[in-house]
């Protein structure tokens, strides 16, 4: 599995290289570099077992672990054949570590883990998790994520990531004395947070636009896909009654029975191929599924922006009044209407004292205040330049992908309709012998 | 006579019909043809394939691109007994005729013939379909112990089905012509007076009332007649109980059929759906527009791919499965009137024996007895070869039939596959390197 691992990641990750692409890439930050973690070390969700442990409400629970194994590239390429290490994981400390990721790398587009719960399913798909069918193509989802995460130029370099990945004892402690759980919390809260920013960077209100849109389509394509899947296994399971009838018709008849019988047999044949044909497009669906997830992704990096840019924007118009207050405390003109200043003349101004301290004190905050705004700038445009950058690399790898997605789906529509024919053809010559 | 000689009916399975001469063969004999068993003449018989047209040029009726198109138009079986033709007759043209009291469709009726029974040659003709049900209920009267092939439902109800839609006319047409072609196929039917009338007379003269009189009176007498038979030969119990299964199969194809076409249908709606998605989120997309778009029309594809199928199906397959029904219908109502003949044969046989006990004079059979004794005789024969008849014609059918619904399936299938595959070039465009890992 871990060789079929390295050749899928060589097209996940858009790694095939050529000597002139790495010459390319060099110079280009948005693709991998070498030093990202996948050159170094091989990486594969090997296998799915079951467990039962007690819960965290000290109840019995049946769960499903996942075996990662890890061997270094060095020693591969240096002719030794080392065992690889390995380890065992859930799926919710899969969880954990993407909440880490998304907290600790707002500005990237971080790969999604495969869905949680089996939905879009048609109906004959088991819904349950305890599916073997589920597990397999969850476990496929797993070492998707790990390699797309492992061969990104910025996640690859996460030292929890490789603790994760090499270390089965004391992660969750580790990964939890990062601080990353408060921010999690603050992170869900300020994403449906509403807010109004006065000066979005435009690319990033477009590129959350796309986001919707790719949630919204993904969603909907996985929806009717569904359907149609559900209509073709009825279409095809009924010829299976053919299959049957002929077969009794055949033992009615003396010259046409053998005829008749071979074309049941084909019949029911054809019946039977639509459970493998159905299986394998689910794999078209988990990819249409990573993108629907990885949409989710996109927007939360566009709204951290718009977070960014307001907290800019709301430190900024701070100052600005901070210095405004300060001025008219200097010089006695109010220029904006204030109840303090009606009060003031009502009741008569504060004494010299009282004002030398609260300018004192706006200076103070005017200060920091700059401070403040300088350093949001600052976030600001490193925010968006790593975003931008992180989200061109994921549109280009979205691109290659989805083509390889579609490509995969016409060759499996291809593969149907020569099945079809070739059991056609089969039935029809049965029936030319009748 | 003997129960053992047939009288010169030409029913009589005794010949075989190679043996009868050709008109085209060789050895040109008399002009005057006939079926009867008693003309021992040799002849060259020209099977079906080695047909050739009247000017000697060979035809090659397996590839209709080469043959005649009158010939096609004459749709030759593949004819596994080498039975020679000397009648064929089409049935196409539909057309519409408005009248002040109604309207209604007539067929054109197309004969073409080298038997002396008929003064022409060619013949064509228009008639509608009370025209074709007076000739069955003459064929039935006249030829009362034969097979004959049914016709096309007469009723429809005007509200549900519309009478002159093309989908409703074609089907019909077909069936008048598969009608037509069995009875010019039979070897005593195809010389009735009536047939020969049908396809050559300017107007029918119909007589519709005495027809229908005689057809009552006959139908009565055969079917429902008071007589009770002692014991049915073998034989035809055989051909009973087969009638019965055989109806009960294909009933139940008839079922899985009409299902197949209702879950294509609901397949085909989700189709209609799901294509414009893909185009809807070409919309949104730069570089990966032309792919998506490219998936949406192979959809699209498909759908009219599936559309053609499920017509093809509804259209061909299903109205000569039913035909079939209605045809066992008739046979077994032939099997009814032979039981009948022959329960007549055997009380009046039973009736003779007794009164020639009482009169203890037994000079002869009563000449009343010995006709109902070769009646049944008649009955039997003729039931047989048109038995024999039958399972011919019928292997033959569903070859076609079944045969023709696997060519339309997989010529939904080859649609299918030319339009995925011309969208895999536009799918790889722009790819930096071509990928052959998914190849299977």
């Amino acid at each position: 599995m871990a060789d079929a691992g390295n050749k899928e990641s060589a097209t996940i990750g858009g790694d095939e290289f050529t000597n002139t692409e790495l010459e390319n890439n060099k110079n280009n930050t948005m693709v991998q570099e070498g030093s990202t973690l996948l050159r170094r070390m091989e990486i594969s969700v090997a296998e799915a077992e079951k467990r039962t442990g007690k819960n965290t409400v000290n109840m019995q629970e049946i769960f499903t672990v996942y075996l990662i194994e890890t061997r270094s590239i060095d020693a591969i390429t240096e002719g030794h054949n080392p065992a690889p290490d390995s380890l065992w994981r859930r799926y919710s400390e899969f969880e954990i570590l993407r909440n880490y990721l998304l907290v600790t790398y707002p500005f990237i587009v971080v790969p999604p883990l495969p869905e949680k719960r089996a939905e879009f399913v048609w109906h004959k798909l088991s819904a349950d998790n305890m599916d073997p069918d589920f597990v397999e193509r969850r476990r496929v989802g797993l070492e998707n994520f790990l390699l797309r995460v492992a061969s990104h130029s910025v996640l690859s370099n996460d030292k929890i990531l490789y603790h994760f990945l090499t270390e089965e004892h004391r992660w969750k402690e580790v990964v939890y004395e990062t601080g990353f759980q408060a921010k999690a919390d603050s992170r869900i809260k300020a994403l449906s947070a509403t807010f109004r920013v006065k000066n979005p960077d435009k690319r990033f209100t477009e590129m959350k636009h796309y986001s919707d849109e790719l949630q919204s389509l993904t969603s909907q394509l996985l929806r009717v896909r569904a359907r149609v899947a559900d209509r073709l296994y009825g279409v095809y399971k009924v010829h299976g009654n053919y299959g049957r009838v002929f077969s009794e018709w055949s033992a009615l008849e003396k010259e046409m029975g053998d005829g008749l019988q071979s074309a049941g047999h084909h019949m029911d044949a054809y019946a039977a191929s639509v459970d493998d044909i159905l299986e394998e497009e689910e794999h078209y669906a988990d990819q249409l599924k990573e993108y629907l997830f990885y949409a989710e992704a996109l927007r939360a990096v566009c709204r951290k922006h718009e977070l960014t840019q307001y907290e800019l924007e709301m430190a900024s118009s701070d100052l600005i009044s901070k210095k405004q207050q300060r001025e008219e405390l200097a010089t006695g003109m109010v220029r904006t209407f204030s109840f303090k200043g009606m009060t003031n003349k009502l009741f008569g101004q504060e004494t010299p004292e009282q004002r030398e301290a609260k300018l004192s004190l706006l200076e103070e905050q005017i200060v920091q205040g700059e401070e403040t705004v300088t350093e949001k700038t600052v976030e600001c445009e490193e925010y968006v330049k790593g975003a931008w950058v992180d989200m061109q690399r994921f549109k280009e790898q979205k691109d290659r992908d989805l083509r390889e997605a579609l490509i995969g789906y016409a060759i499996m529509q291809i593969s149907m309709c020569k099945k079809g024919i070739q059991v056609w053809t089969n039935a029809k010559e049965c029936f030319h012998k009748m | 006579m003997s129960a053992g000689t047939p009288k010169s009916l030409a029913s009589s399975g005794q010949k075989p019909i190679q043996e009868i001469c050709h008109p085209l063969g060789a050895e040109e004999t008399a002009p005057v043809l006939t079926p009867s068993p008693d003309v021992g003449n040799t002849t060259t018989s020209i099977r079906g394939k080695d047909l050739s047209l009247p000017n000697g040029t060979p035809v090659e009726t397996s590839s209709p691109a080469s043959s005649s198109s009158l010939l096609n138009r004459l749709q030759l079986d593949d004819d596994l007994e080498g039975e020679t033709r000397d009648l064929f007759v089409t049935v196409d043209d539909p057309k519409k005729h408005v009248s002040t009291m109604e309207t209604y469709i007539t067929y054109k009726v197309t004969t073409k013939t080298t038997r002396v029974e008929f003064d022409l040659p060619e013949y064509s003709v228009r008639r509608r379909y009370q025209d074709f049900d007076w000739l069955r209920t003459k064929l039935e009267d006249t030829q009362p112990t034969h097979l004959i092939p049914p016709l096309p439902e007469k009723f429809v109800m005007k509200g549900v089905v519309d009478r002159f839609s093309e989908e409703f006319v074609e089907t019909r047409r077909k069936a008048l012509d598969k009608f037509l072609k069995r009875v010019a196929d039979h070897p005593v039917l195809s010389f009735n007076e009536h047939f020969n009338a049908f396809l050559s007379a300017k107007d029918l003269n119909k007589k519709q009332g005495l027809a229908l009189l005689s057809k009552m009176g006959e139908s009565v007498k055969y079917v429902t007649g008071g007589y009770k038979l002692r014991s049915r030969p073998m034989e035809f119990a055989a051909m009973g109980d087969y009638l019965d299964m055989f109806t009960q199969k294909l009933g139940t194809i008839d079922r899985i059929a009409q299902r197949i076409i209702k879950e294509q249908s609901e397949y085909q709606v989700e189709l209609r759906v799901y294509g414009p998605v893909y185009t809807t989120w070409a919309l949104s997309e730069a570089e990966l527009q032309e792919p998506l778009e490219g998936v949406a029309s192979c959809v699209a594809s498909c759908s009219n791919a599936l559309d053609e199928l499920t017509q093809d199906m509804s259209e061909d397959f299903l109205p000569v499965l039913r035909e079939y029904v209605l045809y066992i219908d008739s046979m077994k109502i032939v099997l009814k009137k032979r039981d009948n003949i022959q329960a007549e044969y055997e009380s009046k046989l039973e009736a003779a024996a007794f009164r020639k006990e009482e009169r203890a004079s037994a000079t002869q059979v009563p000449t009343d007895v010995e006709k109902c004794h070769d009646r049944v005789e008649c009955c039997n024969a003729d039931l047989k070869s048109d038995w024999d008849r039958w399972q011919n014609n019928k292997r033959q059918d569903f070859r076609q039939l079944l045969t023709g619904m696997a060519d339309h399936n997989i010529q939904y299938y080859e649609k299918c596959l030319a339009a995925w595959e011309s969208v895999i070039p536009l799918l790889r465009d722009k790819q930096p390197q071509e990928t052959e890992t998914d190849e299977d």
